[in-house]
This record gives C-alpha cells, structure tokens and sequence, in this order.
C-alpha cells in the first residue's frame, strides 16, 4: 500500500517535470490520464478490493452470448 | 530533486528484487530424503510413511572411529490418510520440511498395491521436487522394514537398494522401473504395469534386501507375481536384456553348459490374420559365451555348438512362453502387445479389440525365432577331464 | 508524422519475427491436450496457414512504406471509422501483452519460486519489459540476433541430450485423433505464435527498405516454426502417452536428461530460456502497445505515458485470469475467438480497400 503510493509519487516527480517544461499539453494530458488510471487501479489492487477482468466479460460474450466452443477434448 | 527521485527508485527496484529470497533454504534447514516407504497403517484408511532421511553428520563416520551404533541415516515414519498429509507431519518429528529432490527409491508394500497404487501415486507424480526418474518397488512384508535393512557394503540403504535395481542387467532377473514408465504404463489402457519386488531376507544376525521378479498390476492393483524366469522371458521381448545366465541342457544330457549372455535384441511385430487371429512374430538375437559346464564333454566343436545354440533357443523360448502364459491366466498384458497393435492397426484396434482386449490377449498365438549365436569359450578349450584327446 | 525515429534493416526484422514466434515455446502446450501425440502435425498445418496471413500484414505494409497501422487504418477507413479498428488493434495489444505477462509470472509462480507473490514477478517483468522499450526499436531489434542464436543453440542440445531417451513409436498410431481436435489445435497455434506477429504492423514502418521484407519475414516465421516443431516432436517422442497429463511437458522432459548423473535437472535451462524469449516477445507487443496509443492520441513520442501503461498492464495481467488452469481452459477457447476477426481478416480486408480505392494516393503519381 505505502509501497504503492510510494512508486507513483516517484514516477510523477521523474516524469512530470520535464513534460510541464517543454509545454507538451498533449502528452502532459495524456500522461496524467493514464497516471490517475493506473493509480486508482492499483490503489484497488493493494486495498484487496477485485476488479473485473475483462476476459470474464469477453468469455461471457463469445462462449455463452455467440455459442463459439470447440467441444472438450477427450 | 530529480535526480534524488531516480536514486530512491532505483533503490526501492533493488529491494524488490530481493522478493525472490522467500524461497531459500539453507542446508542445515534440509532434512534429505533419499528413500520412501509405504505401509498400510492399523487404521483401514491411513498409510504409515517412512521417509529415510540421511543424517549428514554421520555420513561417512560410521565403521571408522565413529559410534558403531550410530547409523548415517534416519528413518522416519509417521501415518496419515494420504501420502502429502503423511509427509506434512513429520515436521512433527522433524521440525524442517522434508527436501525430496534426491529420492532415489520409492516402495510400496504389498498390501497397499494390492488395495490399489492410484491413490498413493499422485503426490510423487504431482510434487515439483520428485523427480521422475526414481524407482519403483514393491517390498514383500512391510516396506519400513525394507529401509531398515543395513546394507553390508553400502552406508544408506536406499541407496543400495537404488544400485541393486540399477544393476538389473547383470541377470535380467527384474527390471528398473521408474515412476515415468509406471505411469506410462498405468495410462495406456491396454498395458499392464509392472514393478520390481524386493524382500528382506535375514540370514543370522544380517538383514539384507533381495531384489527379484516383478509384481503386476492390474490397472494399479497387484493381481500377479513374475518369477526370475518369467520375468526374463518378459525382458527378451521388450529388449531389455542385457547380460544374464543361461543353463542350458548339452546334447548328451551329462550336465549342463553354462552360458553368459553377451547381447541381446529382441524385435516384435504383430500381425492380424484375415480371419481375425493375432499372431506376434518374435524375433530374438542373441549372443552368448560358454562360461561353465559341469560334464566333461567336449563341447567346443561346431556341430556341438549347433545342437546347444538349439538349446539355447528353446530355453529362451521357454522363458517367454512362460512369461506369457502366466500373464494370460490372468489377462495382463505385460508386454505391450496391445499398444502395439494399436499402432499398427489402428481401425482395427479401436473397433474390435480394444473392449476386449483382456480375454483377446488371451488368444495370442506366436511365432518366435531365436537366432542364438556361442562366440567364444573364454580360456578353456577343453574341459579338464582325463579323456582328453578323445 | 511517425512516433518512432530509429530504422531497423531487413535482416534485424528476420531475427524479430524468428525470436517473437520462438518467445511462444511453451504455449505448444496449450495444444497437447487437444492432439496429443500428433501435436507436429497442428504445427505444420499452422505454419502452412499462417504463411498468407502474414503475407498479407507484410504486404499491407508494403504497400504503405514508413506508416504503422494506425496510420494506414486512417488513410483507408477515414478518420472515425479507422480509429475504431485501431482500437481494436490497441484493446488486442493489451490483452496480449498481459497473458504473456501473466504466462511469465505463472511459469516462475508454479515451477520455480512457489513462495513468492505473483504480483512481484508481473511487476518485476513488466518494468524490465517497459525499460527495453524505453531504450527503442534499434536496440531490440540488435539484440534480436543473439537472442535467437542463443535459443536456437540450447534448443537443438536439449533435443540432442534426449536422443537416446526417445521412443519415435510414441507418433504411431497416425490419424487417431478426430479431426475436430486437429483443427482446434491448428487454430491454437496460428492464432498464438504466428498472427500475434500482427504486433510487427507496428514495427514495419520503421524499416529502411520496405520493398524486401516479406522473404525475410516468411523466412522468419519459418525458422521460428522450426523451433516449435522441434518443441512438439521432442516432447511426444520422450514422454509418450503420459504427455497429457502435465502442466508442462516441456519441462517434464527436460527433467528427464539424466546424462552421467551429472547433468540433470536441466529444467533450470528452459525456464532461463523461455524467460529470455518471453521478455523479448513482451518488448515488442508492449513496444507496438506505446508506439499505437501514441499514434492514435497524436503525440509525439510514446516515452510519456509507457511507465503508466505499463502500470496499467501489471494490474491488468494480474487479474485477468483467476489460475493456471483458467489461463489454459480460456486460451483455449475464448481467447483465440476474440481475436480472430482481427488477425484473419482485418489486415487482408484493409489491403482489399486499400487496392480498390487506389490507395495510397502518392504511389498513383508515381505510375503515371
């Protein structure tokens, strides 16, 4: 947890400085957009707290949803 | 400011890495397990475990200078209901989880094959410290027992026991089973599995261990037992045999040539008939030398050696025959036959034999050729007799 | 205006693909289940299909030299329609790169350190992955050629150290597996070694020469081929019908290298090896993951957001899958639909527009 927190500030710091000098808005925006993605994801993952997986969705959606199965080996 | 977060990084990327030391084990935490046995326990459900685990401080000390009575190794044995809850509790005892990467031998009582291996196997196939390489045993009485027996040249007994099943081919009187081949044959529906049997014999005050004929299964129950002879006749088949003693009868029946086995090639090629019969054509090559006679016949003349060549034959087609015959009374099919076929005919296999492949393999009939070939006599010419220059 | 500035030549790109279909060595596995002892056969009938798909992304790239694919998707689909199949393209990357990610951590997980939480391999893989592609395309594609010299030498020894133990009757009986299985498997393995080189979309567009590639990249997939096959014929030959019931039978069968009681547990080897290969099949997804999110949000580098991404990915191959037994059931099975349009059919249909419309516009001036 501290250890998660810890990471993101260090990356920030590393990271953010030179972005804000050279005036590069678009990588700046996108660079804070997956930032706070990523952190809250792993804010998540270290709280213990599940996230959902996409690949449940997706299985869902082509093994039950569209019947796409091959049949069970023997 | 910078410059400080990367340092901070890069040290808390180096502390990460020391993640991978949860794994360690320090020697003196290994307890070493280099044999285990398996016995049925009072309890009808539970197993009694042995583990032999080597006592590294004695190791090598005994016989010189050190406490006579102090062996090099240590047998421990708790019970349990299955083989991981067994070997769990002897950290009871031990206070160190058991290191069975060197496990050389594995035994099993006969009662508990007998009630059926499956249960008792899965750990050692399953565990990724086992390797697949250690050998199979069964022990006639307790397999406790067997582990204790201390050898009189060896310091551990599982590892005398792992040189004996090595060294099967001096007689091709058994074979060396190890776990990979056991499942192997445990898997395919149609073999059978086979496993060496091995039994104390006390001889006044020594114990030692004796390792001779098969056991065999019927999909992981002992059914059967294969003596010296049959087992033999078994290794002709699959060309296992690598060295052994033939007796064979000498043409005027005075006595009996004796005979090491050089090589040995055995090839199998099964054949289905239009009518529906299984005939195996068996083709053994073998080469021998004449180390013993017990007449004073002179042998060493060709056309003698072409009548004990014959003989020589028609004892190793004896063996097999044997071999088979007992396996037939209880339909086992020790040599592989089945896959065999299955790998030859594969229609024919999966439509009419596969079902009933017990009672099929009953019906096989064979077609065995011997070429057997006496390359030398060793240092003798003629036997030492006064009828020399006869 | 592409976000990578280095220039590969052809020959690095040989030893690209060689190494990124190699980095699948032991996914073979996946494919033992269903064909058993004829998994050789699913190898061969997959290279054999693969071969034109990936004619088709080299050919796609061909036709557009010094563009990637979000580019090209742009040109031959219009602005809103091409960013959406780009998404496609991305939504793939990532799914990718955190099943190989996750295959990593579950292979150090099960085999070699049992004790160790998987989080820490995932992160500890995916950093060093990030670090590579950080470094750029020139210095993976350099490394390339000792990567697949080195792979290729330790996989013909451990093949040659299993000689004696092989039973070359295991691969009898032919034909005994049903045909629905075989084309199962086949489906397996194109869709996991081979058109996972879709990620080389990406990468095409920083070659020197353009016009050369589809030799070296066929040669490529081939070489690679030939080390997947070599994976599925030793393993049959050595385990026999026990094949199917391990995790790894790769492993299984390196274990079995008994030479002189000296050499074995050689184990070790393939799990370093495999490590090896995987990192570099990793870089590159993860390297083709930057360079498109960079491409379709307009940036101008992919440096910024590759430590976030990255971060993104760990979390993601973290959760994706519930065990090893999930990873092996659903790869089987949804993980190889999902992907299908794409791989099969969205490049070819992409060159199918590109042709008709004419496209692109400059090689038409060029003609007349």
């Amino acid at each position: 947890m501290i250890y998660v927190l810890t990471i993101y500030t260090l990356v920030a710091i590393i990271n953010l400085p030179p972005l804000i000098k050279n005036g590069q808005k678009r990588e700046l925006f996108a660079f804070i957009a997956f930032f706070i993605v990523a952190f809250v994801l792993s804010l998540l993952y270290a709280m213990d707290i599940e996230i959902p997986s996409p690949m449940e969705g997706l299985k869902y959606l082509i093994e039950d949803f569209m019947g796409l199965k091959y049949p069970e080996p023997k | 400011m910078k410059n400080t977060a990367v340092k901070i990084a890069t040290i808390l990327l180096m502390i990460t890495l020391l993640f991978g030391c949860l794994d360690g084990r320090e020697l003196s935490e290994l307890e070493i397990v280099i044999g285990i046995g398996i016995d049925s326990a009072d309890d009808p459900d539970s197993i009694k475990l042995t583990a032999q685990v080597v006592n590294v401080s004695q190791l090598g000390l005994s016989g010189s200078g050190g406490d006579p009575d102090s062996k090099p190794y240590w047998n421990a044995a708790t019970t349990g209901t299955t083989i991981f809850e067994a070997i769990r509790q002897i950290t009871h005892k031990t206070g160190n989880r058991l290191f069975v990467p060197h496990c050389e031998v594995v035994i099993y009582s006969k009662d508990v094959a007998k009630q059926g291996l499956y249960k008792h196997l899965d750990f050692f196939l399953r565990a990724i410290e086992m390797r697949l390489t250690s050998f199979i045993l069964i022990a006639e009485g307790k397999a406790g027992e067997v582990l204790d027996a201390k050898p009189q040249t060896e310091e551990l007994p599982a590892v005398n026991i792992y040189n004996l099943v090595k060294s099967y081919g001096f007689t091709s009187h058994l074979y060396d089973v190890t776990l990979k081949e056991f499942s192997s044959r445990l898997i395919s529906e149609a073999t059978a599995p086979v496993a060496p049997l091995i039994k104390v014999v006390q001889e006044g005050e020594n114990k030692d261990v004796q390792v001779m004929g098969l056991a065999v299964f019927k999909e992981d129950k002992m059914i059967d037992e294969l003596n010296m002879d049959e087992t033999r006749g078994l290794l002709w088949v699959i060309n296992e045999v690598k060295s052994g003693v033939l007796i064979v009868p000498t043409p005027e029946e005075s006595g009996v040539a004796v005979f090491e086995i050089e090589t040995a090639k055995g090839k199998v090629k099964p054949e289905i008939t239009d009518d529906g019969k299984i005939i195996m054509h068996i083709d053994i090559k073998l080469q021998a030398n004449l180390s013993e006679q017990t007449t004073a016949e002179k042998l060493a003349r060709p056309e003698i050696f072409e009548k004990l060549q014959d003989n020589m034959s028609e004892v190793v087609v004896q063996e097999i025959m044997s071999a088979y015959e007992k396996s037939a009374k209880t339909g086992s099919d020790i040599f592989g036959f089945g896959d065999m076929i299955h790998k030859k005919y594969n229609k024919k296999w999966h439509e009419q034999l596969e079902e009933d492949w017990e009672e099929i393999y009953k019906t096989i009939e064979f077609d065995i050729k011997v070429d057997s070939k006496i390359t030398k006599t060793n240092l003798l010419k003629n036997p030492v007799t006064q009828k020399l220059g006869g | 205006m592409n976000v990578e500035r280095g220039k590969i030549n052809v020959t690095q790109l040989f030893f690209c693909v060689t190494g990124f279909v190699e980095g699948s060595v032991l996914l073979v596995n996946f494919a033992v289940d269903m064909t058993k002892s004829q998994t050789w056969m699913a190898v061969l009938a997959s290279i054999a299909v693969a071969i034109p798909v990936i004619y088709s992304y080299v050919a796609l790239a061909t036709r557009f030299p010094g563009l990637n694919v979000i580019q090209i998707n742009d040109i031959v689909y219009g602005p809103i329609l091409g960013k959406l199949i780009s998404l496609y393209y991305i939504f793939f990357f990532a799914l990718t790169f955190s099943f190989n990610n996750r295959d990593i951590g579950e292979l150090y997980k099960t085999f070699i350190m049992p004790d160790a939480p998987m989080i820490f391999f995932l992160a500890a893989f995916a950093v060093t992955c990030a670090y590579a592609v950080h470094k750029g395309l020139e210095p993976l594609a350099r490394v390339s050629h000792i990567i697949v010299a080195i792979s290729f030498t330790v996989m013909l020894l451990i093949f040659l150290l299993l000689i004696d133990i092989m039973d070359f009757s295991n691969f009898l009986p032919l034909f005994d597996v049903p045909l629905i299985s075989l084309i199962h498997s086949v489906h397996v393995i194109t869709a996991i070694p081979f058109c996972e080189s879709i990620a080389f979309l990406m990468i095409f567009g920083s070659l020197d020469k353009t016009e050369k590639a589809a030799k070296y990249v066929i040669w490529g997939l081939i070489s690679g081929g030939f080390i997947l096959l070599n994976v599925a014929v030793r393993n049959t030959a050595v385990l026999g019908n026990t094949e199917t019931i391990w995790t790894s039978p790769s492993f299984e069968s390196t274990r079995l290298i008994d030479i002189g009681t000296v050499l074995t547990r050689m184990d070790l080897l393939i799990g370093v090896i495999q490590t090896i290969l995987i990192f570099f099949k990793a870089s590159l997804l993860l390297y083709a993951l930057a360079t498109s999110v960079a491409q379709i949000l307009g940036l101008k580098s992919y440096l910024p957001i590759l430590l976030p991404l990255t971060a993104i990915e760990v979390i993601l191959s973290a959760t994706v899958y519930q065990s090893p037994v999930d990873h092996a059931m659903t790869t089987q099975n949804a993980g190889i639909f999902y992907s299908t349009p794409l791989l099969y059919f969205t490049p070819a249909i992409t060159l199918l527009i590109a042709v008709i419309r004419k496209l692109p516009k400059s090689k038409r001036r060029k003609r007349s």
